[in-house]
């Protein structure tokens, strides 16, 4: 099996992070990317002496890698029936972009503000990134928001699965909601709202303008809130109850399904994010303090043999570039771009 | 003066109202201009930057155009505290656009589908149009797709206020969604979500291929089901269901605060629009199965005296025409511009 990629032109530095992570990863996928060097050096290694493997070796200067050939696997299988022949699973992350009253510089929290003309562009760019990536469910909180971030996400997504919102909250909204087609039901992408993924939540200072309450309660004292772990503005929640509930969701609900074979796509917000992040990395919580995630990028993460390892974030499809793929996924990839001839 | 009235609905319509101004062409005037007359007792201006009909400026607008800024004085439009002076108020109804599910054929029903790239657009389209009318309140139905047509449309409006969906599932969703600020209060657009405007339930026939489905059932039936007023599918709703309990939240919650001097946005489906239609226009039951209501084009209502009626459909600002307002709607267009000059 193999794939034919011609002419790729390594990018530089599609890491997000301002932190060496791949440095920690042991999995035998190694991705360094380096922001003064021109190259990345990616290498993969797979475990079952059946496949091959895929090694590309780049220098410190560019190079055009233009005869690593594969033929396609002859059992292209039809996505919505089966995830990429592997014990590898894919989870996104992606933060939602502005809102409206980020524009307004006011601070937000769990009010439930939507996304600006701007957010709705990212959350599209942030869609073409991941056109790739398999998704087998889809995590969002219960802000109008991030669930715009994901359905505009997925309007760009290449499989044919569509995702639907699943509805629990009395009986007749479980009737109402009922699908009864098998064939339908299959090609569903369930997309689950949970409270528990919100932004954290500020407040007293909810709705108030950020230079207000700077003059209001003094510099010092809103850095301390915005930027502590363990300080929480007036009635609201600090950074560390943020991280209790959400992470405690995450491994409740979500990363049993990453385990168990579930391809995954959270859109969440700042604070819930990072908590998460800072759960899979094993962060300090001085380190989750100095973390900012990007809005409208994906990061990429791949659970393999009950590890999640942080990936990078996936480069725009249209950059002449390198995922930070593993083997299966570029495999993956070709194998829909094949179908699209 | 005159306007000509963009209607996008089947023009059989405008002929069975009694108080809906007719079209007339007024040669005299040696422009092209087109009288509406009627039983109105509003006047409707020519705005003054508009060309009409290809002549761009005539005495009579420039006269008229004079009125309305010695107008403009008076009605003090744009601010949040205060409505504008008169007793009218505007109703917009938009249906949304595509879905994942319209794409692929499949009913849809209360099935909570997302919109597809083409219904982002609509949506973005229908928001352009409707981005000068003033608005105080959005009501959404449960679904994704009607929530996402309110937001995206909204991120056209040229009014600052912002809209803020309400949560108050539970004691701890109305906790975390306070704002702490009377001014930022004061400048939201509350959004209610409220079952009752969702789609008709269809049954055991959502997520059902249309094509399968006739050959399962029938053709015959299937056209009964999906054209009929009173037939429902098997454990679904039938169109009189739907309105029922669709009219009687608009007649208990949107009625009392249309009449009460708020402007609204409803943003729903096809069924639940048009039982809302055939309450105000008093259609019949055959009347309301022949009623198409396009996709993504608003349908603007203007409650006045204690009645609400129809006015048609606001084109596309880019157009050169003229809108189906009222003068106080024109009046607040005009402040709108000079505010931003």
């Amino acid at each position: 099996m193999s794939a034919l990629i011609s002419n790729v032109v390594p990018s530089s530095g599609f890491c997000m992070y301002d932190r060496g992570f791949s440095s920690t990863y042991d999995s035998g996928v190694g991705v360094i990317p380096n922001s003064t060097f021109n190259a990345h050096a990616l290498r993969i290694n797979s475990s079952k002496a059946s496949e091959t493997s895929i090694f590309h070796f780049f220098r410190k200067n560019k190079i055009n890698l233009n005869s690593v050939t594969c033929a396609k696997s002859s059992s292209a299988p039809d996505e919505p029936k089966k995830s990429p022949k592997s014990s590898e699973t894919a989870l996104i992350l992606i933060r939602h972009g502005e809102s409206l009253w980020n524009q307004k510089n006011l601070f937000t929290g769990c009010v439930d503000v939507p996304l600006s003309r701007r957010g709705v562009d990212e959350a599209i760019e942030a869609g073409r990134r991941i056109s790739n990536i398999p998704i087998d469910m889809i995590y969002t909180s219960s802000l109008i928001r991030a669930q715009m971030t994901a359905m505009l996400a997925m309007t760009k997504h290449r499989k044919k699965k569509v995702p639907i919102v699943v509805h629990k909250e009395d009986d007749r909204s479980i009737a109402w909601s009922r699908i009864f087609s098998e064939q339908t039901s299959s090609e569903v992408i369930p997309v689950v709202t949970a409270w528990q993924l919100n932004e954290r939540m500020y407040g007293e200072l909810q709705g108030l303008n950020k230079k207000e309450t700077a003059e209001k309660y003094g510099k010092k004292k809103v850095h301390e809130w915005r930027r502590s772990y363990d300080i929480p503005p007036p009635n609201g929640e600090s950074l560390a109850m943020c991280a209790e509930r959400a992470v405690a969701y995450f491994k409740d609900q979500i990363e049993p399904q990453l385990l168990a074979g579930k391809n995954i796509l959270i859109a969440a917000h700042g604070n819930s994010l990072r908590s998460i992040i800072m759960h899979l990395d094993k962060l300090t919580s001085q380190e989750v303090i100095d973390l900012e995630l990007s809005t409208g990028i994906p990061m990429l993460y791949i659970a393999k043999g009950g590890k999640i390892s942080r990936r990078g974030s996936p480069t725009c499809p249209r950059t002449v570039g390198v995922y930070a793929y593993t083997s299966n996924l570029a495999r993956y990839r070709e194998l829909l771009e094949n179908m699209e001839e | 003066m005159s306007i000509s009235v963009p209607c996008r609905t089947s023009s059989a319509y405008f002929c069975s109202y009694h108080n809906v101004p007719g079209i007339v062409t007024d040669k005299a005037m040696g422009t092209q201009l087109k009288y509406v007359a009627g039983a109105l007792p509003l006047k409707m201006h020519v705005l003054k930057k508009q060309v009409i009909s290809g002549r761009s400026s005539s005495s009579n607008i420039n006269a008229l155009s004079n009125i309305l800024a010695s107008a403009n004085g008076s009605a003090v439009l744009d601010g949040p505290q205060k409505a504008v002076k008169s007793s009218e108020t505007a109703l917009i109804l938009i249906r949304h656009g595509e879905s994942l599910w319209n794409e692929k054929n499949l009913f849809t029903g209360c099935v909570d589908v997302p919109l597809s790239q083409r219904g982002v657009e609509e949506a973005i389209e229908a928001g352009r149009r409707i981005s000068n009318i003033p608005i105080d309140m959005i009501y959404t139905s449960a679904l994704i797709r009607a929530q996402m047509t309110a937001m995206l449309a909204m991120t056209k409006h040229r009014k600052k206020k912002v809209p803020v969906i309400a949560h108050n599932e539970d004691e701890r969703s109305i906790k975390w969604s306070k704002i702490f600020s009377d001014q930022t209060s004061s400048e939201v657009i509350p959004v209610v979500t409220s079952w009752q405007l969702n789609e008709r339930m269809y049954g055991e026939l959502q997520g059902l291929n249309k094509k399968e489905t006739a050959k399962k059932y029938g053709k015959q039936k299937v056209h009964e089901w999906r054209r009929s007023y009173d037939i429902p599918p098997p454990n679904g709703e039938n169109l009189a269901m739907c309105a029922e309990r669709a009219v009687a939240y608009f007649e208990e919650e949107i009625e009392p605060q249309l009449l009460a001097g708020k402007n609204i946005l409803i943003a729903a489906h096809g069924n639940s629009l048009r039982s809302i239609i055939m309450h105000l226009d008093k259609l019949t039951s055959q009347e309301v199965i022949d009623l198409e209501l396009a996709t993504g084009i608003p349908m603007l209502y203007i409650a006045k005296d204690g009645k609400i009626l129809r006015r048609g459909s606001p084109t596309c600002p880019r157009t050169v025409s003229v809108y189906a307002f009222s003068n106080d709607l024109a009046d607040y267009r005009q402040q709108l511009e000079s505010d931003e000059e």
